[in-house]
């Protein structure tokens, strides 16, 4: 395991062009702002990109649907609900095949708990279900592990780079 | 139940819990350690899960976490958590070596501190019980060293399912010249809560 410092230099710093997407929101933003959601662990990083008009979306899914949890809060926390929310809101009238989708997380932060340990990978089939249905192709993902992401989406290109103090920067 | 719902009776039971239960958790790292430890009187917040990876640095604040699931009469969860340099701060202080000689995380710090926390946790958890004369145990602790946000995260997912409250006891232990900043939460189901209410007679 590196030290924070070592990283540390390679982190991008949040500028005023930074989208936050925290957990269980979804958020919309169009070049040269770019969308970033820090620290996914058994969540699910999902970005939808339209190349043709650079804009992009971005969702922050903490569960696969509403049926997990009998408590109230936000809706976009589930996949069921933020996925064609988030579709809805990128493509915002044009065709929706021109989005992709790629997606980041769904890890085990610990382990030996049988609930905690199947989340990360419920939530990332339910992801793929979703955008099974819309029919949005998923382009690129890294999911599973056991260690935490931050996802970031560049508008102009529809890249998608993924850091983590494990593995450091890898672009999908 | 809603922790914006809690009286202010209640919350003061809860914080009193937590001040003895971290009292437990300082002897037993003294008895540890073979020194005398001291404690500050903790800080004690009643959060909404929502707002729990919000604390502690931010979320991409590297820290180290000991989960334990509680097993018995209570049900939810404990997390102990650290930031890096307490941690290293704490493994030095657990295998008497001078502060600041752990520089980096290796197998031994893990394995040391993860048994301290479990041992910490079961102090606080001991407490617990004999002021509401339950039966509870902590569960096989599990280790994580990763960003904040993702660990708090991942527990609250869990333990958000069903619960809507956690009990955060901050708490500073002192050795020698040493002293350790330490976050611990108590993050009890609903049903747990009301029960815990009730045996301490504010509900």
């Amino acid at each position: 395991m590196s030290s924070t410092g070592d990283i540390g230099g390679l982190w991008a710093a949040p500028d005023e062009r930074t989208v936050l997407v925290s957990t269980g929101e979804i958020a919309v933003a169009v070049h040269p702002q770019r969308l970033v959601t820090p620290a996914l662990g058994s969540c699910i990083g999902l970005t939808l990109w339209d190349a043709f008009t650079r804009r992009g979306g971005m969702a922050h899914i903490m569960l696969p649907s509403p049926s997990e949890t009998r408590l109230g809060g936000l809706a976009d926390r589930f996949a069921s609900v933020a996925v064609p929310r988030l579709a809805e809101a990128v493509a915002g009238g044009v065709p929706r095949r021109r989005l992709v989708a790629k997606i980041a997380g769904g890890s085990t932060m610990f382990g030996g708990d049988a609930g905690m340990a199947s989340i990360g990978v419920r939530n990332a089939e339910a992801v793929k279900h979703e955008l099974g249905q819309l029919r949005i192709p998923l382009l690129a993902e890294d999911i599973g592990g056991t260690h935490a992401r931050t996802m970031e989406l560049y508008l102009d290109t529809g890249l998608v780079v993924v850091r983590s103090y494990r593995y450091g920067i890898r672009e999908l | 139940m809603d922790p914006r719902s809690l009286t202010a009776i209640q919350r003061d039971a809860l914080g009193e819990v937590g001040s003895i239960g971290a009292g437990h958790a300082a002897t037993a790292l003294s008895q540890m350690l073979g020194m005398p430890v001291d404690i500050d009187v903790p800080d004690l917040q009643v959060l909404s899960i929502p707002e729990v990876p919000t604390v502690l640095g931010g979320p991409e604040n590297l820290v180290g976490a000991v989960y334990s699931r509680l097993l018995g009469d209570l049900g939810g969860g404990l997390l102990f958590v650290l930031e890096r340099d307490a941690f290293l701060q704490l493994s030095d202080l657990l295998r008497s070596r001078a502060p600041g000689t752990s520089k980096s995380l290796g197998a031994a710090e893990e394995a040391t501190v993860t048994h301290a926390a479990s041992v910490l946790l079961s102090a606080y958890l001991a407490a617990v019980a004999r002021l509401t004369e339950l039966s509870t145990l902590p569960g096989p602790p599990e280790f994580a060293f990763d960003m904040s946000g993702a660990i708090l995260e991942g527990v609250t997912t869990q333990v958000g399912l069903k619960a809507e409250t956690a009990i955060l006891v901050l708490t500073r232990f002192s050795a020698l010249e040493t002293s350790v900043d330490a976050a611990l939460f108590y993050l009890p189901d609903p049903d747990s809560l009301d029960v815990m209410l009730g045996r301490l007679g504010v509900l």
